[in-house]
């Protein structure tokens, strides 16, 4: 009987063995997307941010499961000379503003601690369900961030910033959360490669524009518009998009082999340690394992990929291999499970009660305090209020005892007379 | 005929029966264990019902458990349990004299708060039960005998039906409410010595803490001037020797009622320290802050209308509760008690947050007027309607909120169904108390004119 006892307590084990989390099959897709800057000038940022907006939302991710967070401040502002209309290419082929695109955090409230707070997801109860990230344990999530950065930090709205730190941090409370599967981490502003230096939560794949040092650059201006309209590394990764379609089998390996460093005039980096299946042999051409070699890559040591050594073992382990449409796909099956999520945010409501105590604040003073009259009851009563203030639990004694002698009285029969 | 047990065994049956009940589920929902998380976790039970079989309708923003706890735990700390505009009456907050039932944190402190909630839910429930059963023989002295089997019957159903036991498991406020009242209108009908205090600072305790009760003052005062016993057969106008006479009675009533009143202002504004908690509380019942859907007939209706309309509304609505006390108490003056009753029903359906313990108390008062029931028009009707009403409340409650797959409409719905069950029900009591005066006369007038073979048909 021990021995049935003890062999079934073994048993509680079992799930360790099983394979990680990464390698099972994720059930919904989710896009956050964010341009951290605002003003005129920056209208490229806001047409990367719509651009991919456009193609997320064409390989299938519905607008629910899309947080867009942009200043949006260049469709109708008075410069603009298309108003109501961002474009992302010279000749304004494409309106990529549109009539039907939903801007979920805009303006102001594009701000670090909304960012942070819709990934934990440690929101109020007054933020409405378009502005969480409902997530489960089985959800991609395809995270892209466009502005002004610089060496692990991102600039938000010219006000703040967000350091690499805090996004590990964020995406670690995540993984302790279960609130995703895997995520692609996009980042395109200067020395973008340093913003996802810090990570390390496992299941996440991440690529930037340009490495620690080195600028990233807009593509092309548009002479109507008058500012430039895309950023350089946006544009040919959205260009290789449109070659993706929602049934396609291209693998990562197949977008990161397409990076064309003389044209998009930085060097893009990867980072796939953290990420546990493999990424595709790539473009045959110039397969994956020579990424970063070659012509066009002039870094020292190769174009910088942070997990080139393990890739090879991810292929012998036997998963499979990861596809565009693992974080750009349609939505499988949407499963909102709001009670772990409940039972979570308690955990971490609790624990902040007790970091931080309610202050104790003497209750206000009655209102009939008055300093004109000076009659001898009055500078009684004053006493009393302050005595009744400095100990704040005689309040509730003193009335439970009026209360119960008020009952005495009435029950006691004492109060004779009409009967 | 088989003697039935006594009331008093009746009683304590059921409060045992009710308390395996709660700790059942409460250990089957909650296994007790020494991992200090759980006692974080809140009562499971309460969440139980509160999200299951008494969805929306065991408790209002007014009764909720979680409210109560959350006011005492405020006021306990310092912080006015009334910033944000709704509360419970500052009464309550006398309760935080026992600190274990605002904080569980140790775990034997855990273990005896509990079972001083427990003990805190049920004793007004016992209480209700005898002030029923006491209101029953103050109206029907000669027909009740201490084993028969109504004496058994209506603590039993009260204290069994979904209606008493959903508002218990879920610890709203509500029992309390109920007992107090029961409290007033029990010792309204037994004339012991100083009666008519005790049932006026009962009443005074219940208008404290639910200012919809204050309409049941005139039918009070009516009753502790007149006397509980059926007279619905017989009406006649309401003399107490002159009419003078009976206005100044009245009106001292009245006066101790308002000495009662003030003096728990008093207390509640001691409690607290400012006077903000009168907004919070009556007006809250007044003017409608809080939305959370409920049984009643309000919350839908003022989600839906522009803010410009809504102080109209509210007065429309108000005015609603209040237009009925001067007919029914003129009507019924000759038997109070069922001016009560009827008023009852008034409150349960159309008050701006009823529960479930509202509707309890009207149904449990139909036990005590069996006289009417030969003359009821529509009764199989109404109880199948409110029978369909009560069934698919909480399903449609529950498809709403927890589902995702209905919405409001399906449980405004219900809700209507069982407004109309409610008025069903009072405009049959109506109907049915004014009948039977009918039927008396046509038996006085054929028991006059005995020569000739008068047949007084009577319509039933």
């Amino acid at each position: 009987m021990r021995l049935l006892s003890f062999a079934l307590f073994l048993l509680l084990y079992l799930p360790l063995l099983s394979p990680s989390n990464a390698s099972s099959q994720h059930t919904n897709n989710w896009a956050v997307l964010v341009c951290s800057s605002r003003y005129w000038f920056n209208y490229r940022h806001m047409a990367n941010a719509l651009g991919m907006y456009r193609t997320v939302k064409r390989l299938g991710i519905p607008d629910s499961n899309i947080i867009l967070m942009l200043a949006d401040d260049a469709a109708c502002n008075s410069r603009n000379k298309f108003p109501g209309s961002v474009y992302a290419n010279p000749g304004r082929h494409l309106d990529l503003y549109g009539e039907n695109i939903e801007v979920d955090y805009r303006g102001y409230e594009v701000t670090v601690e909304n960012f942070l707070r819709l990934l934990t997801g440690r929101l109020p109860d007054s933020f409405p369900r378009s502005k969480r990230l409902l997530t489960d344990s089985s959800s991609n999530i395809f995270i892209y961030l466009t502005g002004h950065g610089g060496n692990e930090f991102l600039k938000f709205q010219d006000n703040e910033e967000v350091s690499a730190h805090d996004i590990a941090d964020a995406f670690h409370q995540m993984y302790e959360g279960g609130r995703y599967n895997e995520i692609f981490f996009m980042v395109d502003t200067c020395q973008a490669n340093s913003m996802y230096s810090k990570f390390y939560s496992p299941g996440i794949l991440a690529t930037g524009s340009s490495v620690v040092g080195e600028n990233s650059y807009s593509h092309e201006n548009d002479y109507d518009i008058g500012v430039a309209v895309i950023d350089s590394y946006t544009h040919y990764v959205l260009e290789y998009m449109e070659k993706v379609n929602k049934t396609s089998r291209l693998t990562m390996a197949d977008l990161f082999t397409s990076y064309d460093v003389p044209k998009i005039g930085s060097h893009p980096g990867i980072r796939s340690d953290l990420f546990e299946r493999p990424l595709g042999p790539g473009n045959p051409d110039h397969p994956m394992s020579e990424y970063g070699w070659g012509k066009g890559w002039t870094v020292e040591g190769g174009g910088e990929w942070m997990g080139r050594e393990s890739e090879g073992g991810k292929s012998a382990r036997g998963f499979r291999e990861a596809l565009i449409t693992d974080f750009f796909g349609g939505v499988v099956d949407v499963d909102v499970n709001n009670e772990d999520n409940d039972e979570f945010l308690h955990l971490f409501e609790y624990e902040d009660s007790e970091c931080s105590p309610i202050p104790k604040t003497p209750l206000p003073p009655s209102s009939n305090k008055t300093h004109s009259s000076p009659a001898t009851s009055l500078p009684s009563l004053f006493s009393l209020l302050d005595v009744l203030d400095s100990y704040p639990s005689l309040r509730p004694h003193l009335a439970l005892t009026l209360l119960v002698a008020l009952f005495v009285i009435v029950f006691g029969g004492v109060l004779s007379g009409r009967s | 005929m088989q003697q039935w047990p006594s009331y008093p065994k009746a009683i304590g049956f059921c409060i045992v029966l009710r308390l395996l009940l709660a700790l059942s589920l409460d250990l089957y929902l909650s296994p007790p264990s020494l991992d200090a998380y759980s006692s974080h976790n809140g009562d499971k039970v309460v969440q139980f019902i509160n999200d299951g079989p008494g969805l929306l309708s065991a408790s209002s923003p007014l009764t909720l458990y979680a409210n109560l706890k959350e006011s005492l735990w405020l006021y306990h700390h310092g912080i006015d349990p009334y910033g944000s505009g709704i509360g419970q009456s500052p009464l309550y907050l006398a309760l935080s004299f026992f600190p274990s039932i605002v904080d569980h944190t140790p775990i034997n402190s855990q273990i005896l708060s509990k079972a001083f909630e427990y003990l805190l839910w049920t004793i007004p429930d016992a209480f209700s039960a005898w002030f029923l059963v006491k209101i029953w023989t103050a109206r029907a002295p000669s027909s009740f005998k201490s084993s028969s089997s109504i004496a058994f019957l209506l603590p039993t159903i009260y204290l069994l039906s979904p209606y008493g036991i959903l508002p218990f498991l879920a610890r709203s406020t509500g029992v309390w409410e109920n007992a107090v009242l029961l409290g007033a209108i029990a010792w309204a009908c037994d004339h012991a010595p100083n009666f008519k205090s005790k049932s006026l600072l009962l009443l005074a305790l219940r208008t404290h803490l639910s200012l919809d009760a204050f309409i049941l003052l005139p039918p009070l005062i009516l009753l502790l001037l007149g006397s509980p016993e059926s007279m619905l057969a017989e009406p006649r106008p309401f003399a107490l020797r002159a009419q003078f006479t009976v206005f100044r009675a009245a009106g001292s009533l009245v006066l101790e009622f308002m000495a009662y009143w003030s003096a728990l202002t008093l207390i509640s504004t001691l409690i607290v320290g400012h006077w903000r908690w009168m907004s919070a509380t009556w007006g809250a019942s007044l003017s409608l802050p809080s939305m959370t859907p409920n049984p009643g007939l309000w919350w839908y209706f003022f989600t839906e209308m522009f803010d410009h309309f809504r102080p109209f509304f509210l007065v429309v609505f108000n005015i609603h509760l209040l237009m009925y006390v001067a007919p029914i108490c003129i009507k019924f003056q000759h038997d109070p008690l069922y001016a009560l009753f009827i008023l009852l029903g008034i409150l349960a359906t159309f008050k701006s947050y009823p529960t479930l313990s509202d509707h309890g108390l009207f149904i449990a008062f139909w036990a005590i007027f069996p006289e009417v029931y030969p003359y009821l028009r529509h009764p199989f009707p109404t109880f199948l309607v409110l029978l369909h009403s009560a069934l698919l409340q909480p399903l449609f409650a529950h498809l709403w909120l927890s589902h995702g797959t209905g919405n409001a409409n399906f449980y405004y719905a219900s809700t209507l169904v069982g407004a109309c069950a409610g008025g069903m029900a009072v405009v049959d009591a109506v109907w049915a108390g004014l009948r039977i005066a009918i039927e008396k006369a046509g038996k006085d007038v054929k028991e006059v004119v005995e020569g000739e073979e008068m047949v007084v048909v009577t319509q039933q």
